[in-house]
């Protein structure tokens, strides 16, 4: 938890959030059971029990997205983190959504543990929110994309090669919001919700 | 590492002590892989080692890992090379959740030379660390901590920082620490002490009005101690009246003194059965009787006495049986009810009697306890008035005597009163007692009726009946003292006694029973089984009406046959303690011994009949008056108490009127409770709490029947008194300290110097001078930059110079060279015609601000910290603290507890204050002057000022409402468009709750109580377009603020509200109208609606 003194508040917000995502994204994926639960551990972050993957490629999936995100974030180019689980055909059955705002402008230092506190709160109201969720069919995926404000230039950095426009379909009806957590300080504000199709839409699936 | 990892496993999980011990177990070969040992997959392997467990139980396992938890603490402290002794001596347990976590807590004692223990024991651990605590350790602190220190995790960091053990006291856990009293107990408890007028500080601070060039100086205090007073009277009415009375019940008790001893005397004399000397009979009658009235006529009885308080004409007592009798029409319904009540009358003597004579039940116990060991021998008499009621009401009417009587409670036509006494010649009618006054009249066309009077009742006696056990008395003739009795009886009160004689209470009484009326009888204890063979079952006291249906069912009419029931089936048919009455009674038996009283273990009043509420104020309104009359009865008795139970009668759905005019009728019994950590009888606390439990009950006030208050857990009101926290002994003590002590207050940037003094006479506080006035009384200070000239004369405030002592102004006068007068003619005018910007600076605002970072350079901190009595009394900022020097405008006048006005608190101030604390502060604030405040950080004084006139000028046309709303909203802070609301009838109520609620400007979390006091008004009230209108209006901008950061808010809302919606038209309407525009607002921000499920 030790940060370098001259980082910027945005800066500081950014790595506790990219710890966080990628504790909260592994969160997402144990409690809708796409893997069994023997492929996770648990663990202790933040003072709360959280999941760890135990398997090294999954785990590395989910923390090289996340640290990917990390410079966009800092420059307040990241509008959401989506965990977007879908069926075989592209097509979304759910997403959570992490839609996150950092205020540019905010210029004192972060209490880290006040954020931390915040954010433990999200992991604590996840874990209780099963019944919100929507059971996946057996073979579904899953992947995690970063809506971004502007897409970041190919070449003009190495994080931004690493993101790839992403294949899964969009949904044609509007969607149901169902949210699960919020959190409003500065400069980091973050809003935690489920998105799912409209009834219509998931009854043809 | 990974050794460390298991421990701090095992640690932070020590609550769940079960499932530790398996995986322990499972893992005690391997300890290193207990941190992992949490997956599933491991738990199941535990299950099966569990059996092959070296450990023979729990406690030896508990022991064994204790031990070895110590051995790898001490092992790793070792090992920590650079070995620190700050916290040596030094063992810490760490309860819950602690930022920061226990493990590192654990790391620093490892590194700092302490002590870490996993599992608390009285014996290894020296401090408790936590940062919260639940409610239930918080309430039986002593069980949870066994008397260690409770600390804040800080404490420990603080002493790393400062690498030296620090004192753990500041560090404290709030929870614990606030022991003390709350700051409700303050703000009344001090009116009291105001309006004794002993030291109170009436400090005003005073700002002239000068240029902003000038030092800003001119301070003065002043005390004007008839004008406290005159303050506590206006706006502490109540207190002011229960202080009086409790002054009175000092004298009541003075006086009972010898009256009590007096009678002991007699008692004496009564052994010896020295009956014939006239004086001595008379007392023995005033000890038997317990309502004698001649040695106490000086003697007011303290209950009644309080009742008197509200005049008592005694035309009234015939007058009130036309006056409306309903909570609906009679705004002071409980004060009459209770007068009118003769359930209450008779309830309560026996606490007046007993303040009467406090010592005489000491002087019985003895006798007790001797006859106790004579059982057989034992004489009791009873002694009982023949049909009181009646006979009062009649002994100045002797036409009446032979003529039908009955007393009930109201004349009117329909008969539809109950009937609670009735003379003989009535009772052979077949009139009884809890007959309707029609059915009554049927029977006896003739019948006359009376109302109570109660006065007469006193004035005669206080109770018609009375028990004394003479057994050690070696009476000669027992029947012969009673006779003598009766006859002394008599000749008093002008009223007929009857008297019975038996062996124990129990047969004096059915003795009694055969010698009514006007006659007396002796059952020897030869004579009892005959005497009870024919008596009916019924007569036996504890024997009601349900209870003799049942033996009538069973065919046992008489004590004979009851007698023939073995007692192990009467206590299989009727329980335990009823069969062993029945038992008992049947055969004579009865231990009970006379003059024993019980210490009442609740105080409390009902009122059953009645009641009838058309909207929530009535109901407020009444138990605003059972508060007081509950105080009142706890007063009497000289008790407070912790637990207050709040009893609704609620009308049955499907039932009818009731039979009986204004009564109960058919009605579930509904009660709720509540505990509070300091005993009280004050009234204004006893409101606060009723007003809280009706809260809970979530009922519509036309329904309730009946309300009964009910205050347990009695503490005796003289050792609460002597606890040290009450106001009143620290604001002796304070004002004791005040006059020995010498204050120094430098004024930083000013130079000036402040001199402060509580004291009878008044006090002078004064800037950049110095006066010496008296100097046993004033302690006088110079600065180090002196200025020993006093202040231009423009700087004196003309208000606080006239309401100066008179000394004291002519003194002021000299100094001035006689200008001062002229100065005050002149400044009259000028006073009064000044704006009303009042700045008055209270005291106890800055005392609060003392560790707070404020920016109006008035050194008066160091006064209040001295003069902490004041402390918490009331928040009264500058309000306009640094923006700018603001014209003086003294406030003497409005001196009152509170600031008149939210814009004379100051924000900043009110905002650094704990929660709870500001909560009280603003329930106490009127509600009119609630309305401008703001708690959102950002709003300075002068924007206060701004809002308020915005919500003056909006008040009238809903337009300029939702204009108002649309401005305010935009910034965001709820407590603003709160304040809109004062001007919907029904939203009012909104307001006042979420002003209750503390300002935690989360609407969520204020809907939910709305709710339950909306139901109400829901359907008490026609639903206006325009509320609806405002409401949607409110939600709407909420959606507005809150929708892009805070989804989640939103979204508890509009659940809620759909909840509600069920229930209620209005929100229905309300959830309809608006939930449109939320989707919208949504799908703007996120691009989907909600969800609703």
């Amino acid at each position: 938890m030790q940060r370098k003194e001259n980082e910027t508040p945005q800066g500081q917000a950014a790595s506790v959030l990219v710890e966080f995502l990628e504790v909260a994204i592994t969160a997402v994926v144990f409690l809708k059971g796409v893997y069994p639960s023997g492929a996770f551990e648990r663990r202790r972050y933040m003072n709360v029990v959280v999941q760890r993957a135990r398997h090294p490629q999954l785990r590395y999936y989910i923390h090289a997205t996340v640290s990917g995100l990390l410079p966009f974030l800092q420059k307040g180019m990241v509008d959401r983190v989506a965990v977007v689980f879908f069926n075989t055909d592209n097509v979304p059955l759910e997403k959570f959504i992490f839609k996150l705002t950092v205020n540019q402008s905010y210029g004192s230092s972060v209490e880290g543990v006040d954020l931390q506190i915040s954010l433990r709160s999200f992991l604590a109201k996840l874990s209780v929110s099963e019944s919100l969720t929507k059971k996946l069919p057996p073979d579904c995926r899953w992947e995690i994309t970063g809506n971004f404000q502007l897409l970041p230039e190919t070449g003009t950095s190495k994080e931004a090669n690493f993101w790839i426009p992403t294949d899964t379909k969009q949904w044609e009806q509007p969607l149901f919001i169902t949210p699960i957590r919020s959190m409003s300080s500065d400069p980091l504000c973050l809003q935690f919700y489920i998105e799912h199709p409209s009834l219509s839409e998931s009854s043809v699936l | 590492m990974d050794s460390r990892l298991s421990n701090s496993s095992s640690s932070t999980h020590h609550s769940n002590s079960k499932k530790r011990k398996k995986n322990a177990t499972a893992n005690n070969a391997n300890q290193k892989t207990l941190g992992v040992a949490w997956s599933s997959k491991s738990l199941s392997a535990s299950s099966c080692s569990s059996r092959k467990s070296p450990f023979s139980d729990f406690s030896s396992y508990m022991a064994h890992k204790s031990c070895k938890l110590q051995n790898q603490f001490d092992s790793e402290a070792s090992a920590s090379a650079a070995r620190n002794t700050i916290f040596s001596g030094v063992s810490i347990f760490v309860d819950g959740f602690t930022v920061p976590s226990s493990q590192e807590l654990r790391g620093y004692m490892l590194k700092y030379g302490g002590r870490f223990e996993n599992y608390f024991s009285r014996h290894c651990v020296t401090h408790i660390i936590c940062s919260n605590l639940p409610d239930s350790k918080v309430k039986n602190i002593r069980a949870f901590s066994a008397g260690l220190p409770v600390v804040k995790p800080t404490w420990i960091l603080d002493s790393i920082a400062a690498n030296r053990l620090l004192s753990w006291v500041p560090y404290q856990l709030e929870q614990v620490a606030s022991n003390q009293p709350k700051l409700s107990a303050f703000f009344t408890l001090k009116s009291s002490k105001m309006s004794e007028d002993t030291s109170t500080n009436a400090l005003c601070q005073v700002e002239p009005d000068v240029e902003d060039s000038f030092p800003r100086v001119g301070q003065l205090k002043e005390r004007h101690p008839s004008e406290a007073g005159e303050m506590v009277e206006v706006c502490r009415q109540i207190s002011n009246e229960s202080n009086d009375i409790s002054s009175k019940k000092t004298d009541v008790f003075m006086m009972e003194e010898p009256i009590s001893e007096r009678v002991i005397c007699d008692e004496e004399k009564l052994a010896e059965a020295n009956s014939s000397e006239t004086n001595n009979e008379r007392n023995t009658e005033g000890e038997l009787d317990p309502t004698y009235q001649e040695p106490s006529t000086s003697v007011s009885i303290p209950c009644s006495d309080n009742q008197n308080v509200h005049q008592f004409p005694s035309s009234e007592a015939t007058g009130s049986s036309k006056q409306c009798h309903s909570t609906l029409t009679d705004p002071n319904f409980v004060e009459n009810y209770f007068k009118n009540s003769r359930l209450h009358f008779i309830g309560t003597w026996r606490q007046r009697y007993r303040k009467r004579f406090p010592t005489l039940s000491t002087g019985l116990n003895n006798g007790i306890s001797n006859s106790n060991k004579s059982d057989i021998n034992s004489v009791i008499l009873h002694v009982d008035m023949d049909c009181f009621f009646v006979s009062v009401v009649i002994r100045d009417k002797p036409a009446l005597l032979d003529k039908p009587v009955a007393v009930c409670h109201s004349n009117n036509s329909k008969g539809t009163s109950e009937i609670s006494s009735a003379n003989y010649p009535a009772r052979s009618y077949g009139i009884r007692a809890g007959m309707f006054v029609r059915d009554a009249k049927a029977l006896c066309p003739h019948l006359v009726t009376f109302p109570y009077n109660f006065e007469a009742y006193e004035e005669a006696v206080s109770c018609d009946e009375a028990f004394l056990d003479f057994t050690d008395a070696m009476v000669e003739d027992p029947e012969l003292l009673a006779s003598s009795i009766r006859k002394e009886i008599y000749e008093t009160t002008r009223c007929t006694a009857s008297a019975g004689i038996g062996g124990n209470m129990l047969m004096a009484r059915i003795a009694t029973r055969t010698a009514k009326p006007n006659g007396q009888c002796y059952i020897t204890p030869e004579r009892v089984d005959d005497h009870l063979n024919q008596l009916p079952v019924d007569a036996l006291p504890g024997i009601g009406y349900v209870l003799q249906e049942k033996l009538k069912k069973q065919c046992v009419h008489t004590c004979g046959q009851l007698r023939m029931i073995s007692k192990n089936s009467l206590q299989k048919e009727y329980g335990m303690k009823t069969g062993e009455m029945l038992w008992k009674y049947s055969r004579g038996i009865d231990y009970r011994s006379v003059g024993i009283i019980q210490e009442c273990k609740s105080i409390g009043a009902d009122v059953n009949w009645g009641v009838r509420f058309r909207d929530m104020k009535d109901c407020e309104h009444f138990l605003i008056n059972l508060c007081k009359e509950v105080s009142l009865r706890l007063q009497c008795c000289g008790v407070q108490g912790r637990t207050f139970t709040l009893k609704i009668k609620k009308r049955r759905k499907d039932a009818d009127e009731p039979a009986k005019f204004m009564g109960c009728g058919d009605c579930e019994n509904l009660s709720h409770s509540v505990t509070i950590p300091l005993a009280t009888e004050n009234v204004e606390i006893l409101q606060r709490i009723v007003k809280q439990l009706l809260g809970c009950f979530y009922i519509d006030v036309k329904e309730i029947r009946g309300i009964g208050l009910h205050v347990s857990r009695l503490e005796n009101a003289d050792t609460s008194k002597q606890e040290k926290y009450t106001l009143k002994s620290w604001l002796t003590s304070g004002s004791a300290s005040v006059k020995k002590q010498k204050y120094h207050m430098g004024h930083n940037k000013h130079n000036s110097d402040c001199a402060n003094c509580a004291s009878s006479h008044g006090c002078i506080h004064s800037q950049g001078s110095s006066f010496q006035i008296d100097n046993k009384i004033l302690n006088i200070h110079v600065s180090g930059d002196p200025i020993s000239t006093p202040p231009p004369l423009c700087q004196l405030d003309v208000e606080v110079i006239r309401n100066l002592p008179s000394e004291v102004f002519s003194e002021l006068n000299e100094i001035y060279g006689g200008k001062l007068i002229d100065f005050i003619a002149k400044g009259k005018g000028k006073c009064e015609s000044s704006s009303s910007l009042g700045n008055s600076l209270e005291d106890d605002a800055i005392c609060k601000e003392e560790d707070l970072p404020y920016s109006d350079p008035i050194p008066l901190n160091q006064i209040f910290s001295e003069n902490k009595a004041m402390q918490h009394e009331r928040v009264l900022g500058s309000g306009h603290g640094s923006c700018s020097q603001v014209t003086h405008n003294s406030n003497i006048e409005r001196d009152d507890l509170l600031p008149s006005s939210l814009s004379q608190i100051d924000a900043s101030v009110l905002q650094q204050i704990p929660e709870d604390l500001k909560a009280v502060i603003l329930e106490h604030l009127p509600a009119h002057r609630a309305q401008a405040f703001c708690s959102t950080p950002a709003i300075c004084p002068g924007r206060i000022n701004q809002d308020s006139v915005g919500v003056d000028t909006s008040k009238n046309c809903p337009g300029t409402v939702n204009h108002a709303l649309n401005d305010s909203l935009r910034a965001g802070n709820l407590p603003s468009w709160m304040d809109k609301f004062k001007d919907s009838s029904c939203l009012r109520k909104l307001r006042e709750i979420y002003h209750r609620s503390g300002f935690n400007s989360q609407l969520s979390s204020v809907l939910p109580q709305f709710l339950s006091e909306f139901h109400h008004l829901d359907l008490t009230q026609e639903i206006y377009d325009e509320t609806v209108n405002i409401m949607c209006e409110l939600l709407k901008q909420y959606v507005k603020v809150k929708i892009e950061r805070d989804i989640e808010e939103i979204y508890i809302c509009f659940r809620l509200l759909k909840r509600f919606a069920v229930k209620s038209q209005f929100f229905s309407r309300v959830y309809n109208d608006i939930f449109p525009f939320l989707q919208a607002a949504v799908d703007d921000n996120y691009g989907g609606s909600l969800f609703m499920p």
